[in-house]
């Protein structure tokens, strides 16, 4: 057994750290996310620049050809500065879902572009019943034919070039490949709390030809079960990340910030409160490094994944809490750091199934009977 | 990163196995109450079975009868008897008290009381609190004065787990009154039954007799018999104590996975109001976050193994671990309670008990948990202090208490 990254993940983690550091502060974090558009182009090009993008994708199609558990390195350090891009939805999901099911021409046609970063992707899957069970996907369409309807919390689909869609064939699950400039494909923004750019995306009598099909027809559930396993996991990534900041903001304030004549962190309240975030972050970590390994070695992963994903959606969210209650009324402020990794945490937790969605998977593992 | 056990782990793993189906755990006669840490009841013929399987010592340098086998395989024997409810109680504090004598006890200790550990016929109380020293460890009174080639000891020692049934005592006392106030304290292993040591039961709220307090009116132990430096013992127990955390706790996984296990069987043969317990969604919810708390815990064990075996600083984890331990034992047997609803407190042997009824047990042992080996709040304050550098708590002048 052994926890620790490897010497080259370590290089990935602090070259990561190093440039999240020099070009991802919280005021463009803040800026961003207040800003419609909030989409960085010099930061996603300089992130394409180090590989990051291509980092699923095999060297033969412009990719760095990294394993998931690297993906997850990544991605933890992204979380620590709530870093806004298109990463997880793009070069994680999307991604999953090109390598898996993408014909030989697909693959050479977007693979190489997504890990340049010349090309964003994203993942229509959510319907009005805002669940990721795929149980959830309603939407029909017939291939060749017409797609008609709509689907929600569709991530950065304003600046993605390819939208995959989920839809049903009777009882199965097919995915269509579409270009975002298709006529009759619209986006709205949600405006939500995070500054996490998601829409409504909506579907007039869109044309589907048959070599829009990613994967074969009625083929699909495996494979986005898969990619959403991916997607849960960087996920969860950015969760420990952001929650491991806010320890180290934390209890450098507990450190710092005097009140009755000596520092606060000082008082066994708040000393036990850190404490506590330790934990919530240790264990958070614990179960996603073993998940994401679990994935990686193409063992059975869906209990582990689920397992990680709902911890941390509850732990590292009551960290970003705590986090708040240590800091104090400076935390409350927009031009303090910690609502923008604890909106993160929030968001994160949600997307690719929350916490209630992953138990109900561990419970099914455990043996409960349904 | 690697999750899994190593060939040579897994293949222990599956000789301990074979040993627990040739020897059922439940046919070994039980000396002493299983106080919910995992490590089952108190049983000395089990011990003496894990001892002939040279288990005991696999571990130790060949110089003293080991096999010097890898660190990692007390981990896998731990969990497999934990996994199958072992009576181990004991066996925590052996190996930790060989590992002592091993490493600083004098030439009498380990030529006496190696080989016996070896066989699982010497197990050990510890002889830390006193009534007046809980937390405050430093303020304890117990005192070892030199005369000659012995010491005598005088004090009085409280909450001694299983001292009754014991061989030996691990007496902290005072050796010097000159020293500062970390200063000046001493080991002694100190046998049962020698002359001056009055060792009294003391009945725990489970209505059986768990832990003891111990009488010490001027015992004479020979010099030889001081485990570890001199007037340095408190550092020596400071350093012992991550290692105690982790060995006394790291089976508290498996043995909540067990537990775990019947109340997933429980509420899946269950019926309340003609639907069973287990498509119940509050009890669906709660049982899979005891499980991610359980599977959590586990890592977080393995980790500090990890780093114990690489022979990494520690600071905060095996405090952290701890209290998470306690915490989730404390839960899990609230949750089973909850589960059982009128059943659950129904002792073992009740007509109509449920699960044997440990988890009435359960829930009342667990309750000690957070209290024994370091409460919950030094722990806390010890992961922020020592783990995170926040400024310790001022200490209040002993003048000013009065």
């Amino acid at each position: 057994m052994d926890f620790r990254p490897s010497p080259a993940q370590q290089i990935l983690i602090s070259t990561a750290r190093a440039f999240l550091r020099q070009h991802c502060s919280p005021e463009l974090v803040q800026r961003l996310a207040l800003d419609a558009h909030g989409f960085d182009e010099t930061l996603w090009r300089r992130m394409a620049e180090l590989g990051w993008p291509g980092l699923l994708i095999p060297l033969e199609l412009g990719g760095s050809e990294g394993s998931l558990l690297d993906v997850i390195l990544l991605t933890e350090e992204m979380g620590r500065v709530a870093l806004p891009a298109p990463f997880v939805p793009s070069a994680v999901v999307a991604t999953s879902l090109v390598l898996a099911a993408g014909s030989p021409a697909q693959q050479k046609r977007l693979l190489p572009a997504l890990a340049a970063g010349e090309r964003v992707a994203t993942l229509a899957l959510v319907e009005e019943t805002g669940s990721f069970d795929l149980d959830g996907v309603t939407l029909e369409c017939a291939v060749p034919g017409r797609l008609t309807g709509r689907k929600l919390f569709v991530r950065d689909a304003h600046i993605a070039d390819d939208l995959i869609v989920a839809v049903r064939v009777g009882a199965d699950l097919s995915l269509i490949l579409l270009p975002t400039d298709q006529p009759g494909i619209a986006w709205l923004p949600l405006d939500t709390i995070s500054g996490e750019k998601v829409f409504e995306v909506t579907f007039e009598g869109v044309d589907v030809r048959p070599e829009d099909l990613l994967g074969c027809a009625g083929g699909a559930a495996d494979i986005l079960a898969s990619a959403l396993r991916a997607g849960a996991l960087a996920r969860t990534a950015e969760m420990v990340g952001g929650a491991q900041r806010i320890v180290e903001l934390a209890v450098e304030h507990a450190k710092t910030r005097v009140q009755g004549g000596r520092p606060i962190g000082g008082y066994q309240a708040i000393q036990h409160a850190c404490a506590d975030l330790v934990r919530d972050v240790d264990a958070s970590r614990a179960l996603l490094y073993a998940a994401a390994w679990r994935v990686c070695e193409g063992r059975p992963a869906e209990a582990d994944v689920a397992l990680a994903k709902a911890y941390a959606g509850e732990a590292c969210l009551t960290a970003a809490r705590r986090g708040h209650q240590i800091f104090g009324a400076i935390s409350y402020c927009e031009e303090h750091p910690l609502h923008l990794v604890h909106k993160r945490i929030q968001a994160a937790g949600l997307e690719f199934g929350d916490s209630s969605h992953h138990l109900e998977t561990v419970a099914r593992a455990i043996g409960l009977a349904s | 990163m690697d999750f899994d056990f190593t060939d040579g782990e897994r293949a222990f793993a599956e000789e301990v196995r074979g040993f627990l189906h040739a020897n059922p755990p439940e046919t070994f006669a039980v000396d002493g109450m299983d106080a919910g840490y995992g490590s089952g009841a108190n049983s000395r013929a089990f011990l003496r079975a894990l001892g002939a399987q040279g288990w005991l010592s696999m571990c130790w340098p060949k110089t003293h009868g080991g096999r010097e086998a890898p660190m990692f395989m007390k981990l896998v024997l731990m969990e497999e008897l934990a996994l199958a409810g072992a009576p181990f109680g004991p066996l925590a504090g052996v190996w930790q008290t060989a590992d002592a004598i091993i490493d600083f006890g004098t030439e009498r200790l380990r030529r006496e009381l190696l080989p016996a550990i070896a066989r699982g016929e010497a197990t050990f109380w510890q002889g830390y609190s006193e009534p007046d020293a809980g937390s405050d460890l430093l303020a304890l009174k117990t005192e070892a004065r030199r005369d000659g080639e012995h010491y005598v000891i005088r004090g009085h020692k409280i909450w001694s787990s299983h001292a009754g049934i014991a061989t030996h005592g691990l007496v902290f006392a005072r050796t010097s009154r000159e020293a500062r106030r970390s200063r000046g304290f001493s080991m002694f292993v100190v046998a049962n039954g020698t002359p001056g040591m009055d060792i009294r039961p003391i009945r725990s709220l489970t209505g059986e007799v768990y832990h003891h307090e111990v009488f010490l009116d001027e015992v004479r132990v020979s010099a030889e018999l001081m485990l570890g430096p001199e007037g340095d013992g408190f550092q020596a127990l400071l350093n012992g104590l991550d290692a105690d955390r982790f060995w006394g706790r790291f089976y508290k996984a498996p043995a909540l996975e067990r537990v775990l296990r019947q109340l997933v069987s429980y509420a899946n043969t269950t019926e309340v109001r003609g639907v069973p317990l287990a498509r119940d969604p509050g009890v669906r919810r709660r049982l899979a976050a005891i499980a991610a708390d359980i599977a959590a815990l586990r890592l977080i064990f393995y980790r500090a193994g990890c780093l114990i075996r690489d022979g990494a600083p520690l600071t905060y984890e095996t405090a952290m671990a701890k209290v998470y331990a306690d915490e989730t034992g404390q839960k899990l047997a609230r949750l089973g309670m909850d589960l059982l609803g009128v059943w659950g407190p129904l002792r073992e042997g009740s007509r109509w008990a449920k699960l044997g009824g440990q988890i009435s047990h359960l829930y009342l042992t667990t309750l000690g948990h957070t209290i024994a080996g370091g409460t919950a709040e030094i722990l806390r304050s010890s992961v922020a202090v020592r783990g995170l550098g926040l400024p310790a708590e001022p200490k209040v002048a002993v003048e000013s208490r009065r």
